[in-house]
């Protein structure tokens, strides 16, 4: 039988669907008979779709004009 | 459900050819679109001291081999494999290691009982679409700042998988890692995040 810490632990993997059946079949049965658990997946899920949303970036000083500048002559250099 | 992108588009043909053409705002473009992505790969494998210089001769090597490129992939997967190539080489060159361990503080055992039951309550998150709680500018900030205090491996995974919609198996082959190695990136990338919210959340009742 699945407990809470079982769901907090392949809550992803779970999301993912990233299980084996007979294990995610059991962490189903739990999450019918837990309200907590329900109200656990469902904040990893829109968790998820914040950081899709979001988009949070890499810290990045690289001056990409420049770069890009650079790589416009490189080409035109090489091809 | 999770989407994936179609590997090509008419669109990105186009781009390609400007760039072989020397358009001055492709090289923009394409600069703007995946030089973050392309880093974000490289930290997370040969490290911070040496990502952005691998970054800067993936591009080099990109734009040389640009009229070879046979579109079998996107723009993207190429650009990411070349960066993720040159600091595989860097690596070996370096004999660097990061380790998957890296910065993470596993969830608190004592929020469960011994048979594995929560103590406490779960309730539903007052906002509940990721829309309501991006329009909290400071729920933002703390969900910008928790990213880039992950380790560069789970921001990587992250990146690839949940906002570029990048396929696990190629993941694993971009990073250099198994496929339980990724979920357990994800996994730990994920639940940092969720209790940067939560605990924004349980602050403001």
């Amino acid at each position: 039988m699945y407990q809470c810490k079982d769901i907090a632990d392949e809550v992803n993997s779970y999301i993912d669907g990233a299980l084996p059946l007979t294990k995610r079949v059991g962490l189903f049965f739990h999450l019918l008979l837990c309200s907590c658990c329900r109200n656990y997946l469902q904040q990893i899920r829109t968790t998820i779709s914040v950081i899709t949303v979001s988009h949070p970036k890499e810290r990045d000083n690289t001056d990409t004009k420049a770069l890009a500048q650079h790589l416009h002559a490189l080409c035109k250099h090489d091809h | 459900m999770k989407f994936f992108f179609k590997p090509k588009t008419r669109d990105e043909q186009h781009l390609i050819q400007r760039l072989i053409d020397g358009d001055q705002h492709a090289f923009e473009q394409v600069v703007s679109e995946y030089h973050n992505i392309m880093l974000s790969v490289a930290r997370a494998i040969v490290g911070e001291a040496f990502a952005d210089e691998v970054v800067q001769e993936a591009w080099v090597s990109a734009i040389k081999a640009l009229p070879k490129f046979e579109g079998r992939s996107s723009l993207k997967t190429w650009l990411v494999h070349i960066a993720s190539n040159g600091a595989k080489s860097r690596v070996r060159r370096e004999n660097r290691h990061v380790s998957l361990d890296e910065g993470w503080e596993s969830v608190s055992a004592d929020k469960f009982d011994n048979i594995g039951h929560r103590f406490d309550d779960i309730y539903a998150w007052d906002n509940e679409t990721p829309e309501a709680i991006l329009a909290n500018e400071q729920l933002q900030s703390i969900i910008e700042s928790s990213f880039q205090q992950l380790p560069a491996l789970q921001r990587a995974a992250l990146t690839l998988y949940d906002m570029e919609g990048i396929k696990m198996e190629e993941i694993c082959n971009i990073l250099d890692i198994s496929a339980s190695n990724l979920r357990v990136l994800l996994h730990r990338a994920r639940t940092t995040l969720h209790h940067s919210i939560e605990q924004y959340q349980d602050n403001e009742k």
